[in-house]
């Protein structure tokens, strides 16, 4: 393997690297090259961003829809939680 | 019973349980998406409160204390949930993505995917495909995928919190990415 030449296996790797914690500006170059080259990578690459958006997007909104009722701590709850405290 | 040296203190817990823990709750609540363990984490958070009220300045705000001794109590029980899950990769079917060179396969390599909508999740099939392929990746990947998604944290912080290395952590969210692009090319975009 050329040494300016990644895998996809590295390239797609750097892909999500590069979107939580950034590259160094030699991973950069490196996957800017590879991603030039290669079609798949590029798709690769703007699907695991659109992956992200849709994933945030649905994960939240289930969560919502379930914490939407609002709900307090149950009453039942809230004594046990005094009447333990006593008991200390 | 109340002991009689400071009857004072149990007073205040009262109070605090009765004015706070509907919010405590709340916030447990939307961070575990588990009604149980939501109630018994506001609830160490009261004996942890009783315990350290020595340590409670009065010039703070309760709210504030109580909020972060819970946000303790949660990060924990995270790290635990996470650290319980034992990963197998071995045993995941998953498609082999790469040959030996590194190369895709040519069964999963990426192909343009038709311009997405923006309404995409507001189809109800495409929800279904999105979350059985979630749900077909091993359980670690899920937690580590919720975590970046659904805490408003940053990466090194997620990291400290799963106690794993920042290149376990974006390991693990590739492969669990490239597993689920596999899936939703299959049965969405090719299907």
């Amino acid at each position: 393997m050329n040494i300016l030449m990644l895998s996809c296996q590295k390239a797609s790797e750097f892909i999500e690297k590069k979107s939580i914690f950034g590259l160094n500006r030699g991973e950069r170059i490196q996957l800017f090259l590879h991603t030039s080259m290669c079609d798949a990578c590029k798709s690769y690459e703007k699907q695991s961003l659109q992956l992200d958006s849709l994933m945030e997007e649905h994960l939240n909104s289930e969560l919502n829809e379930k914490s939407s009722m609002k709900e307090g701590l149950s009453p039942d709850r809230k004594e046990q939680i005094i009447k333990d405290l006593k008991e200390k | 019973m109340i002991p009689p040296e400071n009857p004072s203190k149990h007073k205040t817990l009262s109070d605090w349980v009765h004015l706070y823990s509907d919010d405590l709750f709340q916030r447990a609540f939307h961070r575990t998406s588990d009604k149980e363990a939501a109630e018994d984490l506001v609830q160490e958070t009261f004996i942890s409160a009783f315990k350290a009220i020595e340590n409670f300045r009065s010039d703070s705000k309760a709210r504030t204390w109580l909020f972060s001794i819970l946000n303790n109590k949660i990060n924990d029980h995270h790290r635990a949930k996470f650290k319980k899950v034992v990963l197998n990769e071995s045993e995941f079917v998953g498609s082999k993505a790469f040959d030996d060179n590194g190369s895709w396969m040519d069964a999963v390599s990426p192909s343009k995917w038709d311009e997405l909508e923006g309404a995409l999740l507001d189809q109800q099939e495409f929800r279904a495909v999105l979350e059985s392929c979630l749900a077909d990746l091993p359980e670690k990947w899920n937690l580590a995928l919720l975590n970046k998604f659904m805490e408003e944290k940053t990466a090194e912080e997620i990291c400290q919190e799963l106690n794993i290395s920042p290149s376990n952590y974006w390991q693990m969210l590739h492969r669990a990415k490239v597993q689920l692009r596999i899936c939703i090319q299959n049965n969405w975009f090719n299907s």
